[in-house]
């Protein structure tokens, strides 16, 4: 951490207000503030400035500007992230990407188009839906997040089950490196030679540079589109038709799973019609050609019956296919008119590991004397256990820590992953050793080194740093927003 | 090579798996035999072979089933080549997780045969299935014509176990579809031909096998008129596994037709009611475009047809003079092409070229009664990475002999993400030890 006198600061903000013009550099602390946290409110850190470039250029001079002044960066998008990954590493830069919001091109004959970072993820969709195309990648922060911190977490949504994750989406990056070097990684072709860079580069969190310019793949509508709920009785049954559903030679392109608690949460906040006293619901969706459809899901609804579904249907029309996803994408949002805050975690298991990861799971929050809801991508394995609390009880927080930090620890132990979408962050650091030995770590942190070799870029994240061993993180002050039991999480 | 390095490999994998002198031909690069082959039966072994080459300052080379060894600069030194095939078992199967983690070792073909037996399958259909093995076809990045629509090993492997340079076993990714732990260690080791470290066990994502499987061989008079027709497929609502776009002489070597026209090979598969479906409708979409003839090809006849087009490098011609993988915009597919048969004609020769036309990935196969001819050959290579680089591509050239190799740059210039490339490898393989000099820009 590098400590600004009064002075530098005063010189470095004219310096900087020079280079991106007015009305682009914040640093003054009630300014700064906003950008103090991302999705994750447990943990904050106050930059000394926050910048707002709007070309390739201008972000290539300011980390130049960094580099001379060895002062931390860090690229924010919408922050909606959830695992503190667009923290500064107190002081520094933040670099604000949210002026870089242009679709620079779209080439409908080669199905790619060219974005900058700042363009919020549905607005790609919004863009080249007239002509028939839409961007695959839908995390269910869409309609905040951008494509650049999709880029950064590699982040996928509910469609990933079918369509994979952002990376399955990125052909090149213009880049800024760590050193204020402006170079592409790939390109507009579906191979480029040498190491795949474009590919690395995708979730690397910020560590190996910041992206400017980025082009995907669009891919075309589907001609048809069927969306089953299946209401179950157990979260048992539940989960077993996720594998049935799968057994019986189906991808849907997404399977997601609702519990009761949640349920409830949804129905009180926006009453989207799902049964209340059920203990969990699927939500399967199936796209792709019409012919056949009919045929695609009477198969995933039998798959569904034969477990034990007590109720199965398909939404009549797209007015109440709307509803049953608006249940899905709200839940998050949901919980805050339950519970004053709650904390959603992220961890991946193989898919068939779900009857018994869900139970203890559950085992887990209830020996912490805490409620969990459960909402998540079923068919990737993908749990999100949403943990409630209230920030006001005196050591609460700390055991709703406690409680993610097991069960991340049962989904590495049944072989899974301690994140499937929000990144490590600072929040997963940690735990980085459940799943990876001192050798897989060096091997990365390697890696980091030969882009980022002077660690100014994104410092402290992923990775437990050597250096602050012993040190502890920042101390956690509740939001305001939070304190009001408003505090709503993507 | 010394004697003590010898034993000490015959110390780690058994004297009967080191193999020296003659007992190395099959294991010939660039007409380098390699000073010694050790076949290695475990991940364990492998990292001990691979200290042991350290401690003697020798180059190591990976090899797989050897499909892909026409592929690199030619090897200043070939020290000792490190054969993968014994390391050849799937190691866990779970069918409702819809992945398997196997050794590097396992050849294709016998891979699908045992997912298969399980209704499953990997969605990746290069070459000579059953000599390819699976570290192979990952380090090469080598995918075939159904790549279209399940996308190539970057889309597939979600995690890698390597063996380092200093001998460690490290590994990346995980055994889970969704995983954004850490660095995407997988990524790089895709394509990476063995430079920054040996492949010895993969985790990847499987599909159901699906009902239905067909091959539509639509055929047209000119290629002009089949690349139009590639792009209104692409540009319609079908949802084909394959799309290949192959020109008269490519027909010919698959026993289509040809040498005259061009054809697209349009593969469909799914639930029965889809599949047939899909059969019609590029019939009715493809006939305004020009559409000479289709027919519909299942069971034997259209596994051999697939073969035979993923064995164009070798087939197409009893004598092949090199082969060039062009990588384009998916739109400019035919053009290159078109201009590609018009430079071997010119100076000659004869090329039989293939392509995912929605991918933009071209297989150019060159031959003719020219074909010892190396300066004639060059100078093709030479016009043909011309012009694909004016399209804005990159060509490689995925096998030539020697002496070709010697006026062709084997790589195109990576540009200045090189830089980053040459960082990576030299803090994964600081001495230089794994397939030196072999890749790009020399790495």
């Amino acid at each position: 951490m590098v400590v600004l006198d009064a002075a530098r600061k005063q010189a470095l903000r004219r310096e900087l207000s020079a280079l991106l013009g007015k009305g682009s550099v914040l640093s003054e602390p009630e300014e700064l503030l906003v950008y103090e946290s991302d999705g994750l409110v447990l943990f904050r850190a106050l930059a000394d400035f926050v910048v707002f470039p709007t070309s390739t250029e201008q972000v290539a001079a300011v980390v130049k500007l960094a580099n001379r002044e060895s002062l931390p960066f860090v690229a924010r998008g919408a922050g909606t992230g959830l695992s503190g990954g667009c923290l500064p590493a107190e002081g520094g830069l933040v670099i604000s990407l949210m002026r870089m919001n242009r679709v620079l091109e779209v080439d409908y004959d080669n199905q790619i188009a060219v974005v900058e970072p700042g363009l919020v993820n549905l607005h790609l969709s919004w863009a080249v839906g007239p002509k028939g195309f839409y961007f695959a990648p839908d995390p269910s922060s869409q309609q905040a997040c951008t494509v650049g911190g999709n880029i950064a977490n590699n982040s996928g949504g509910p469609h990933t089950l079918k369509y994979g994750v952002t990376v399955n989406h990125v052909l090149g990056l213009e880049v800024v490196l760590p050193d204020g070097e402006i170079m592409w990684l790939g390109g507009r072709t579906r191979e480029a030679q040498g190491y795949d860079m474009a590919g690395l580069f995708v979730g690397s969190e910020g560590t190996f540079g910041i992206a400017t310019k980025i082009v995907v793949r669009i891919l075309k509508q589907p001609q048809a589109v069927k969306t089953v709920l299946a209401v179950f009785d157990s979260i048992e049954q539940a989960s077993k038709a996720v594998s049935a559903v799968i057994a019986r030679g189906l991808i849907p392109a997404a399977m997601e799973m609702i519990d009761q608690l949640t349920i409830g949460a949804v129905e009180d906040a926006f009453g989207c019609g799902y049964p209340r006293d059920a203990a969990a619901a699927l939500l399967i969706e199936l796209d792709g050609l019409r012919e056949g459809m009919e045929a695609q899901a009477e198969r995933v609804m039998a798959a569904c019956r034969d477990c034990g579904a007590r109720d199965v249907r398909a939404a009549r029309d797209e007015a109440e296919r709307q509803l049953l996803w608006k249940g899905r994408k709200s839940a998050f949002g949901a919980y805050g008119h339950i519970s004053p805050a709650y904390m959603v975690m992220d961890g991946v298991i193989p898919r068939t590991r779900l009857p018994e990861v869900l139970r203890r799971v559950n085992e887990i929050v209830a020996s912490y004397g805490l409620r969990v809801g459960n909402v998540f991508h079923a068919g990737d394995g993908n749990l999100h256990p949403n943990i409630l609390y209230d920030p006001r009880v005196p050591g609460e927080e700390a055991r709703v820590v406690a409680a993610g930090g097991e069960i991340l620890k049962v989904c590495a132990d049944v072989g899974g992953s301690i994140s499937g979408e929000h990144g490590i962050g600072l929040e997963k650091v940690d735990y980085m050793s459940l799943i990876f030995s001192e050798a897989d770590l060096d091997y990365m942190g390697r890696l980091r080194d030969a882009f980022n070799p002077r660690n100014l870029c994104n410092p402290g994240k992923i990775f437990p740093s050597r250096k602050a061993c012993g040190e502890s993180g920042p101390a956690y002050r509740p939001h305001p927003i939070e304190e009001k039991g408003l505090a709503q999480r993507f | 090579m010394p004697a003590s390095p010898l034993d000490a490999l015959r110390g780690i994998v058994g004297p009967a798996h080191v193999l020296t002198g003659v007992d190395c031909g099959p294991y010939v690069v660039d007409g380098r035999t390699p000073e010694a082959v050790a076949l290695p039966g475990s991940k364990d072994e492998v990292a001990a072979v691979l200290l042991a080459a350290a401690e003697a300052e020798l180059p190591v080379t990976p090899w797989g089933g050897g499909t892909k060894m026409g592929i690199g600069n030619p090897p200043q030194r070939l020290g000792l080549v490190l054969a993968l095939k014994r390391l050849n078992r799937l190691l866990e199967h779970e069918p409702g997780d819809l992945t398997a983690t196997v050794e590097a070792g396992i050849t294709l073909g016998a891979l699908q045969r045992e997912l298969g037996g399980r209704g499953q399958w990997i969605s990746l259909d290069p070459a000579h299935a059953d000599e390819a093995t699976l570290g192979g076809i990952l380090s090469s990045n080598a995918a075939g014509p159904r790549r279209h629509l399940y996308g190539s090993c970057r889309d597939l492997l979600i995690g890698v176990t390597v063996v380092t340079a200093a001998g460690a076993l490290v590994k990346g990714g995980g055994k889970v579809v969704k995983n954004v732990a850490g660095y995407d260690l997988p990524k790089l080791f895709i394509g990476a031909f063995g430079t920054l470290g040996v492949v010895v066990e993969a985790t990847v994502k499987l599909r159901p096998r699906p009902d239905a499987d067909r091959l539509v061989v639509a055929r047209f008079a000119q290629l002009k008129e089949a690349g139009a027709a590639a792009r209104a497929v692409m540009g319609s609502d079908l949802l084909p596994s394959a799309l290949d776009l192959v020109d008269g002489e490519t027909l010919r070597a698959l026993a289509l037709g040809g040498p005259d026209g061009a054809a697209l090979l349009i593969g469909v598969d799914g639930i029965p009611e889809q599949v047939a479906w899909q059969c019609a409708e590029v019939e009715h979409l493809l006939r305004p475009q020009g559409l000479a003839d289709a027919r519909v090809l299942d069971g034997d006849a259209r596994d051999a047809a697939w073969r035979a087009r993923g064995g164009l490098g070798r087939g197409a011609f009893a004598e092949t003079a090199a082969v060039m993988k062009w990588v384009v915009l998916p739109a400019q597919v035919a053009d290159v092409m078109e201009q590609g048969a018009a430079v071997a004609q010119r100076a000659g020769l004869i090329a039989a070229l293939a392509a995912h036309a929605g991918v933009g990935v071209v297989e150019a196969v060159l031959a003719g009664a020219r074909a010892g001819d190396a300066t004639a050959i060059a100078g093709v290579l030479t016009e043909w990475r011309a012009l694909v680089r004016a399209a804005g591509g990159q060509a490689l050239v995925e096998s030539a002999p020697l002496a070709v190799k010697e006026r062709v740059p084997v790589w195109d210039d990576p540009g200045p993400a090189l830089r980053i490339m040459q960082r990576i490898k030299s803090q994964f393989d600081p001495a230089g030890l794994l397939n030196p000099g072999r890749f790009v820009g020399g790495i």
